[in-house]
């Protein structure tokens, strides 16, 4: 569905990015993790289009989609739930799901656009329930839902979620966690990019570990979750020295 | 197709190349931060990982070599710390300081995984019985193979110590389906059998797999018909990384690589430039997953060829011929890796002096290989009390089992007998 090859981005002259590679399979679930600054997000954008990259490929099936504008990567059928949902606070929830099928209603889809909409009702039926309501009233996992939502509404193929667990108590993120889970027994390929490691493991197939804009490890999401090096990177604890804990003396 | 599994083995190409370059990337930069001798290396070449963009540019990498392995002994290539390392496996290497290799969890896994693959291609599965038979100096895959043929859920009976004829009341008494041996010893086995007058009827053996020496195919033949199994090869390291790194499919024309574990290059000796297929070479290893002990293009010394046409088995992992040779001084005594300076470092040890003068002659008996170390007759060992003499050799054959985990015979001879066969000190006289 999705490969990437040698992808390398900058932020002005910071390197972002350094030759990361990576695929996701159709209707695999991906995990992208690490800690803040490893780069995640940068990947995510650089796939979706919002940021150039300088040297590399990313291609979608068998498009290459790296010097597409992104509207058209969306097009292609790759969308994106941002990081802090983003969603337009003052508008309506309907109304925010509706702009999620901006490119499909200027292509008149309007009964496929309805049914979709109650597809995604039925997804969340708390956004049914509110579909009246101002989003920017929605609590912090309603309005991941909205998020998510919105994204569907473009019919990816590809979901690319950007930490959709951050500021959620641990019961909503379950929530959360479970909903993508159905969202890709329903077809959808997900590529998620988290920093609870352990939550967005357990619902994937596989994982990327990422380290200062390079994957340094890759692996089942079962390999990863008893891995040494993803605990640590995870609690955030190193050893101090190839001893620690087992030095006799 | 019998496998373990197969979605892996049956990738296609373009996917497994993608696999492979992400793998190796992550190896890169994991063994660049980790382990000081990468670092230095790729410093001094003036090499940047983050610019590897192909599986093909592996080739601009340094080498890994047993000489750098043992300059690095015991830990210094370890890219995990201690605390993460669960298996410590030490084997006698090739140069006078013993190798040691570290696995994590994941690393055994994934060793079980990769050994398990070359036993379900022989047609291991989990209601065989499975009997291991090989010297100690094999032990580590003596107990990767254990743990393999378990992961399948067989029944195993581990590599234990006994004489032939033991392991062929064991065969036949328990009832084991699936040998696992050298060449040279299910020859041997083949031997006894007849010499016993067991019959083969009363075997319930199916398969054997063999790993650690050439196979002739007149062996094989003889082998298959006589006891009416199917024998397929593996190939792997006994020092470094896994039996089953290479394994034979039912077609029987050469080993499969677990492309997904490794990266293979067979590169010419003399010059190091990567060879075509079909152009023998030096097997050259990478692994892909490891992360207690990467290793980056490490030399393994045996000699093969590609073979780039698809298998009918449906495997799409590369394959090649079966190991003809080994490059450099390196000899493969009964599937044992061993340089001749070994055995002159125990001599040296032993002798506590300028050890004496000595060749070593390979010959088999029974199919076995067997070693002879001829001595020249000197004072720094022997003495006129003929106990201390006696003495002091079975001490020298202890000391060059203990290291070397081989039996060795020796012979004291004349200066003239060296001389004789124009060697220098330590030199083989290959009889096999």
């Amino acid at each position: 569905m999705l490969r990437v090859k040698n992808l390398h981005a900058h932020y002005g002259r910071i390197k972002a990015l350094e030759n990361v590679s990576l695929h996701v399979y159709s209707n695999e679930i991906v995990s992208l993790i690490g800690a803040n600054g490893a780069g995640k997000t940068t990947i995510l954008n650089a796939i979706s289009g919002l940021i150039p990259c300088t040297q590399g490929e990313i291609y979608c099936e068998k498009t290459k989609i790296n010097n597409l504008s992104a509207e058209k990567i969306v097009a292609v059928g790759i969308s994106q739930v941002p990081e802090g949902r983003q969603i337009f606070a003052p508008l309506t929830v309907l109304e925010n799901l509706e702009l999620g099928a901006y490119l499909r209603f200027k292509k008149k889809e309007k009964d496929s656009i309805r049914e979709d909409l109650e597809g995604i009702f039925r997804l969340f039926p708390r956004l049914e329930e509110r579909n009246k309501q101002i989003a920017g009233t929605l609590s912090g996992g309603e309005q991941q839902m909205l998020a998510i939502g919105r994204a569907l509404m473009a019919r990816p193929k590809l979901l690319l979620l950007d930490e959709p667990s951050m500021g959620l108590a641990p019961l909503v993120t379950k929530d959360i966690m479970n909903t993508i889970s159905a969202l890709r027994d329903s077809g959808v390929t997900i590529l998620i990019v988290e920093q609870n490691a352990q939550a967005s493991l357990k619902i994937s197939d596989r994982g990327y570990v990422l380290e200062t804009g390079r994957v340094i490890l890759q692996g089942s999401s079962v390999d990863l979750l008893n891995d040494s090096d993803v605990k640590r990177a995870y609690l955030g604890k190193d050893y101090k020295t190839f001893w620690e804990g087992r030095d006799t003396n | 197709m019998k496998s373990f599994n197969g979605n892996n083995e049956k990738m296609n190409r373009d996917e497994l190349e993608q696999l492979q370059l992400e793998q190796l990337q992550s190896t890169l930069n994991r063994a660049y931060k980790n382990v000081p001798f990468y670092k230095k290396q790729f410093d001094l070449l003036g090499i940047d990982t983050s610019t590897l963009s192909s599986v093909q540019q592996i080739k601009d990498l340094p080498f890994t070599t047993r000489q750098d392995l043992a300059n690095n002994y015991p830990y210094d290539l370890f890219a995990v710390p201690l605390r993460d390392i669960v298996r410590i496996s030490p084997s006698a290497g090739t140069t006078a300081k013993p190798l040691v290799v570290g696995y994590t969890k994941g690393d055994l896994k994934a060793r079980n995984t990769v050994t398990a693959r070359f036993l379900a291609a022989g047609g291991v599965v989990d209601t065989d019985i499975v009997q291991i038979c090989l010297n100690p100096g094999l032990s580590s895959w003596g107990r990767a193979l254990k743990e393999g043929a378990e992961n399948i859920g067989a029944s195993v009976m581990p590599m234990t110590h006994m004489s032939t004829s033991k392991q062929l009341m064991a065969m036949k008494d328990y009832r084991t389906s699936v040998l696992l041996t050298t060449p040279s010893y299910a020859m041997h086995i083949l031997e006894v059998i007849k010499d016993t007058n067991i019959e083969t009827s009363n075997l319930a053996l199916k398969a054997i797999l063999v790993l650690g020496g050439p196979l002739d195919p007149d062996w094989r033949n003889r082998l298959e018909r006589v006891l009416d199994i199917s024998l397929t090869a593996g190939y792997g390291l006994s020092d470094v990384t896994a039996p089953g790194i290479g394994f034979e499919c039912h077609e029987k024309n050469g080993l499969h690589i677990s492309e997904d574990y490794f990266m293979l290059e067979i590169i010419d000796p003399g010059t190091g430039d990567v060879c075509l297929p079909g152009k023998y070479g030096e097997v050259v290893l990478t692994t892909l997953t490891a992360r207690a002990f990467p290793l980056i293009r490490f030399r393994t010394g045996d000699l093969a060829s590609i073979k780039d046409d698809l298998c009918p088995c449906g495997r799409s992992f590369v394959r090649i011929s079966e190991i003809t040779g080994h490059t450099g001084e390196v000899l493969t005594i009964a599937g044992v890796k061993v340089h001749p300076a070994q055995i002159e470092h125990i001599l040296k040890t032993v002798s506590g002096k300028t050890p004496p003068r000595f060749l070593i002659r390979l010959y088999k008996e029974n199919f076995l290989d067997m070693v002879e170390i001829w001595l020249e007759i000197t004072e720094t060992i022997f003495s006129d009390e003929v106990k201390l003499v006696e003495n002091s050799l079975k001490h020298l054959r202890r000391q060059v089992f203990q290291m070397l985990g081989l039996e060795v015979s020796i012979r004291l001879v004349e200066a003239s007998t060296i001389e004789q066969h124009d060697l220098p000190s330590g030199g083989v006289i290959d009889d096999r």
